[in-house]
Order: C-alpha cells, then structure tokens, then sequence
C-alpha cells in the first residue's frame, strides 16, 4: 500500500541512479584490469629462478649450503643449474688502477652459455677470468692482460681470457671459476645463490622443490610480470574502493530522504495504524522494510542502468574511435557486493528517520 | 510583504537538506579532484616546462615502452636551439616485493632538466656500476637507506641485478616514485640493446627551435650519413658500444613532455573533458537525491507555507524567499563538502595512493569549486521550482 505512493518511483530512481554510478565505473575498470592482465598472459614470463637465503634482501648478504645445490640439481626438465658466488673486490690492473667490483664464481662455460654471451676469447678455467664488457672499457682491461682480484688480504693474479657481453650485470662484473672465488672468500661450504631454469610446466616443478628445499632458503622468479600487474591492478582498485565510499554514502543520504519522504507522505495511514493500536515498534520496523524494498530494487535497477549505459557508450565509443575497446563487465561477486552495500548503507540511512516514526506519539501526527 | 527576516523556516530539515548537499558536493569533488589529478599527474610525469621536449617512439602502445635510436642523442646535439639533451630507458621492476620503476639516464646530462636535491649520500655518476640513487617517497614506503644492497627483479625480461643505494633524492615531481640508474644499467632491466632507449628530452631555446623544427632537423639527420667518428668520444660512448644505427623518422615522434603524455591519454579516450564530463555525470546522477531533498524539504514545512499562503503571499513570492533562504546553506554545503573532499584525498596522497606506481597529486582547482557550487545550487532551485505546485494551500 506505502509503496504505491507517488514518490516511491522517484527514491527508486535516486538510488538506482547513484548505484548506476558505481557499476559503469566498476564494469569499466573490470575492462581496464581485464587488459592488464591480457597483456600479461601475451609476455613471455620467464622460466628462470634463484634460490637465495631466506632473509636476505640482496644477493651478497645471501647465504645458501652447497649441498642445496644437490637438490636444485635433481629437478626434472632443467635448462640449467649454476650455483654461484658473488662478492665485492678490489680490482688491481698492471696500470696500478685500483677500484671496487662485483665478482661472480661459478661454472663460467655454462653461465656464459646461458647468458648467450658474446665473448672475444674462450670462457676462463683455472687461473684465467672473463670480464664484463663495460668494465673492460671502465678499467681498461683487455684480453690477453693479468689483473689482480683482492678480497681482505687474499690476492689472486688472473690472467684474462676473454671480454663478454651480456646486457645483464655481469657487462660490468669479473667471471671467474668457483675455484677462484673460494679461494678468494675462504669458504667451501656457502653459496651466494643458486640459478637455475626450467624448460616447461615451472610451476609443478617449483612446487616440488619447495617442499624437498631447508626452510632457511626461498625461491623466486626473475621475472616478476604476474606481481607488477597485480599491483597496477590494486592500485586502481585501491582508488575505486575509496571514491565507493563516497558513493555509498551519497546512498545513505539518498535513503535518509526517501525514509523521510516516506515517514511524511504516510503520516495519515502511521496515524491509523497507531490509532489502531499497533506496537510502537511497527512504524519502525515498516519505514525501515519500506527503504530497503526501495533500496533493493533501486540498486537492481541501477546495477542495470550502470551495466547498460556502460556498454552503450563503449560501442558509441568504438563507433566513433575506432582505436578504443571497452567491453564493461561485472563479476557476479561484485554485483551482490553492490546489492549488499546499497541496502547496508540504505539501513544506515533510513534508520534516524524510522525511529522519528516509531517514537512521534499519535498526538503529533497529523491526519 | 517582505518575508526574507522572517524566520519560517524549520532549523533541523534545513540542516539535514544541507548535509544532503554536502555528502552529494563530496562525491563530485572527490570524482573530478581524483580522475584530474590523475590526469594532471600523468601529463606532469616528464616536466611540465615548455620549453622541454620529448622525443619519442609513435608506435609504442605506452610511453613507456617505446624504443628509439641512443644514437639521435649525438645526431641532435649540435643543432641550433638545442640546449641540454637527456636519453632516457624506464623500466618497470620489483624491489622487495614492490613494483618500482626504473629510469637509467646519463647523470650529468638529466641534471641538467631535472636538478636533483641530494637528501643523504651522494649524487650518481654515469661510471657507478652498481648503484642507484632513490627518489624520496619511494625510500620512505620501503624503508630503504643510503648503503642498503637490493636485488632488482625483471617485468618485461628474465633477470636480475643487485644495486647499492647510493643516495636518496627530492625533486618535488614523480621522480620521488622512482629509483634512478647509470643509463646502461636501464637498458639492462629493459631488456634492450645498448643502441635503444624509451625517450629523448630534450631542453630548447623557444626562441630558436620548435618541436616542428626539430623533427624536421632530425628527419635530415636521418637522410644525412652517419657522422664520422670524433676525435673524443662521449662519456656514454667510452663506456658503452654504440655502432650508427638507422634513424627512421616515420616512427619518430617530438612533442612538449606534457603533449606527449596527453597523446597517451587521449588515445584511451581520456581527455580533460571527457574526464570533467563524466564528473558532471556522476554528479547528475547523484542530483535525483537532491532533487527528492528539496521536495521533501518543501513536503516539511506544507503547514508554514499554507499559513504563509492564506496570508496573502504569492507563490511567485515564497518561491523566491525559499531559493534565498536555501541559497547560504547550499552555498556552505558545497564549500564544506569541497573541503571534506580535499582532507579525504589527502588522506588518500599520504597513505600512498598511487596510479601507475607514482603518487597522484590532488589539487583543488577553482574553476571546479565554483562549477561544484552552481551545480548543487542549481539542483536545488530545480527542486524548489518543481514542488511549487505544492506550495498553493489545500
């Protein structure tokens, strides 16, 4: 009977129009994470991985035993493996330059290798190193030349075997043999990481490896497309949640006024029924139902004039620019999350106004 | 009779009509402040002077992802008009679990557009191999400090590095966002070639060489022969190989920054207007409450209105007075509602909020506030004129 009283049509649309708001805008942010996340099933993500110690936040200060190099070993499908050391050292070149760099031990024939290296001479074994590139060029080094590596008051003299290019780190680092580089450090029994690809079905493998590695170590991807587009995509989401808040506060008031429209334009009939004998609590429990029947089925309309009008607008868009595709969607999550919302906010709103109702004695309200 | 002193009007559905105002000024303002800012710190992401001008790749999907020729930085710099020239790499990545980006430059040549205040440590130079310097914002969401070693993890690529954080900068833009690196060491977490980078910026004399100009120079450049070797080469050059790669100009692009920021935007359909539009939009959407506000205000004082009609006022009259006794209180609506925006927003800057890994600056623009005032103004004289009917006596 209320609901068919000349505003109800009116507080519907206010509603449905605010929630019509929040669903174009959603749907249309669905398309725009839809897109990142395209973009990132088109990369290739890579099949490479390192396993460092667990709390390390850089490779020097990692710390792994040999042994898990075993185990890394063990794992079907492998590329390759390279346990590796990497530390900082002093550089001493024949022309008494001196300077601080980054030197990596490992199986030089099998990094450079993986690396796809360029290399003007042949990858260094016993006492030879290859050096980076850039750092050749930095410390005028060549092939051919003898270079001392000091680390504390270790000092090796090694002879260069070769000047590589990578485009990676090791442009400006010195390669040398594990040999080399234990010597160097004084340490048999540690590795500073352990790289290693796989050629297919990574994940499956990672899994199992996971659960034969010491907990002391973690593995992790190089190649990290999956968390920066979940990032960007929280990012966005982060400003749609907070601009939401506002929306759905605009619903508050909006179902504030609709209950107050109500409690005003069914003051006749809350008079009879009080007159009538009703419970206090009844105008209350009916302004209250009254909103909500409101707000739901605004919210369903809205959620239907927002995914329409999205859609509309994105293929007048498309018409128009050929060069822009939106497709607006809505997960059904995020549709009873609106529903939910709405209606939570709607009680919020229309709380104060049926209380007003239920507490007006039948004296105060007019006939 | 004069009705403006007198006083019919009840305070308390007053009140609520103006907190309705307020909450319906607040989602406008947090729309059109937050899609603006958005769009204003986007376009501001390379400098926001004119007279710097981006040299870019036109194919490229993003501003970020374009390649052009490292070897256009020698090509142009002995142009008239050409002051300072900056080749820039940027390169998304993921430091201790967060996404940042990367901007590999020639340090003396980007301080010369982008002064850099150093906070603590030292400035970077082209020969640091394994350090970055870190923008201020970005070293305070990650605690990270001068000495601090770090592992840079690839997006676009397979790999990994390892950079010592050698300083931490202010420059009061998006640089604050972002960590900073030797040029080479960009083109690594790229995963281009020594030859490529994402843009050139180049600083002009306005009064010698425009961005038409300039292109028009480099397509000649692109048509000349390389130029022989010089007798000294650039610091660049000494410590990277950079071999006489084609220039074609079809795919090259020269813009202001801020210009070719837009063309980004405005090939999603995200223009200044469009924007401004979807806010009014939203705000119309929102304006049925307003409208029903106003009404119900109207529905709360039938009992004034009919004494005040038998009395001998006309509607003309009462409609009037109820617009003027309504206009204060609208107009303090949306200034309150303005503000409360602006402090939410706020919030949202300090705790981090951030499009594309970079903080979005909010900043009230007075053009909007105003349009904020009229709209809410306006919807509530509609909402007035339209419950006239209401006001004859029954």
């Amino acid at each position: 009977m209320l609901l068919r009283k000349s505003g109800t049509v009116e507080s519907m649309l206010a509603i449905a129009l605010i929630v019509a708001i929040l669903a174009s805008i959603t749907s249309v942010v669905n398309h725009v994470n839809s897109q990142a996340e395209t973009v990132r099933k088109l990369l290739n993500v890579g099949e490479t991985f390192l396993v460092l110690s667990k709390n390390s936040t850089s490779i020097t200060d990692s710390k792994v035993d040999t042994e898990v190099a075993n185990l890394v070993k063990n794992v079907a499908n492998t590329r390759y493996v390279l346990p590796q050391k990497v530390f900082t050292a002093n550089l001493i070149t024949t022309s008494d330059h001196s300077q601080t760099v980054l030197v990596r031990g490992v199986n030089t024939q099998d990094f450079l290798e993986a690396r796809n290296a360029q290399n003007n001479g042949v990858s260094a074994n016993g006492t030879q190193a290859n050096v980076g590139e850039i750092l050749s060029r930095l410390a005028s080094v060549d092939k051919g030349d003898e270079i001392n590596i000091a680390v504390g008051n270790r000092m090796v003299t090694l002879e260069v075997a070769g000047i590589i290019q990578t485009l990676t780190q090791s442009d400006t680092e010195i390669i040398v043999p594990m040999n080399v580089a234990n010597h160097l450090t004084e340490d048999n029994s540690k590795l500073s990481l352990i790289e290693f690809a796989i050629k297919d079905d990574a994940q499956t493998e990672i899994d199992n490896l996971n659960e034969r590695l010491p907990a002391n170590v973690k593995i992790l991807p190089t190649q990290q497309t999956q968390a920066f587009i979940q990032d960007l995509n929280t990012q966005t989401l982060s400003f749609l949640s907070l601009w939401s808040i506002a929306v759905y506060a605009t619903v508050t008031a909006a179902s504030y006024v609709v209950a107050s429209r109500l409690t005003i334009e069914s003051s006749y009939e809350l008079t009879m029924l009080k007159a009538l004998g009703v419970k206090p609590i009844f105008p209350f429990k009916l302004i209250l139902s009254l909103t909500l029947v409101i707000a739901l089925l605004g919210s369903v309309l809205g959620l239907a004039i927002g995914l329409s009008g999205a859609q509309i607008i994105s293929t007048t868009t498309r018409w128009l620019l050929k060069n822009i595709q939106i497709a607006p969607v809505l997960e059904i999550q995020q549709i009873a999350q609106i529903i939910l919302f709405t209606l939570a906010a709607s009680i919020l709103g229309s709380i104060f106004p049926a209380l007003k109702a239920m507490r007006k004695t039948y004296a105060e309200l007019p006939l | 009779m004069r009705l403006i002193s007198f006083k019919y009007m009840q305070r308390q559905p007053l009140l609520i009509l103006t907190l309705v105002l307020m909450i319906a000024s607040v989602l406008f303002s947090i729309t059109s402040f937050g899609f603006l800012g958005f769009y204003k710190t986007f376009n501001a992401y390379l400098g926001e002077e004119e007279d710097i001008i981006a040299i870019y790749e036109t194919r490229s999907a993003t501003p970020f992802t374009g390649v052009i020729p490292l070897q256009l930085t020698t090509r142009i710099e002995n142009i008239s008009g050409v002051i300072a020239n900056s080749p820039e790499i940027i390169a998304p990545t993921l430091v201790r679990g967060k996404s940042v980006f990367f901007r590999g430059v020639i340090p003396e040549e980007f301080s010369k557009l982008n002064p850099l205040t150093m906070l603590e440590g030292e400035t970077l130079q082209l020969r640091d191999t394994y350090a970055t310097i870190v923008g201020k914002r970005l070293a305070d969401s990650m605690g990270l400090r001068v000495g601090d070693g770090v592992l840079v993890l690839g997006v676009r690529i397979d790999r990994y590095l390892e950079l010592d954080v050698k300083g931490i900068y202010e420059s009061k833009s998006a640089l604050d966002d972002e960590a900073i690196v030797p040029l080479y060491i960009g083109q690594w977490l790229r995963g281009t070639s020594y030859q490529t980078i994402t843009v050139i910026r180049v600083k002009i004399d306005k009064g010698k060489l425009t961005p038409t100009q300039l292109y028009a120079a480099i397509a000649d450049e692109a048509e000349a022969s390389p130029p022989s070797r010089k007798t000294k080469p650039s610091p660049i050059e000494e410590i990277i190989p950079i071999s006489n790669a084609a220039i074609n100009p079809e795919t090259i692009g020269v813009k202001e920054t801020q210009e070719f920021m837009k063309t980004y935007l405005e090939k999603s359909g995200m223009t200044q207007e469009t924007l401004l539009i979807l806010s009014v939009v939203v705000f119309s959407f929102a304006s049925a409450t307003l409208f029903s506000a106003s009404h119900t205000l109207i529905r709360q004082h039938e009992h004034e209105i009919a004494v005040l009609r038998s009395l001998g006022i006309s509607t003309k009259t009462l409609r009037l007075n109820l617009i003027i006794k309504v206009l204060p209180w609208s107009i303090a609506a949306s200034l309150v509602g303005v503000l409360i925006a602006e402090a939410a927003l706020f919030a949202m800057e300090s705790i981090g909020l951030q499009a594309l890994f970079h903080t979005i600056h909010f900043q009230p623009d007075p053009l909007l506030i105003i349009l904020n005032v009229l709209l809410v103004f306006a919807i509530v004289v509609l909402g007035i004129m339209h419950s006239s009917k209401k006001l004859n006596p029954k």
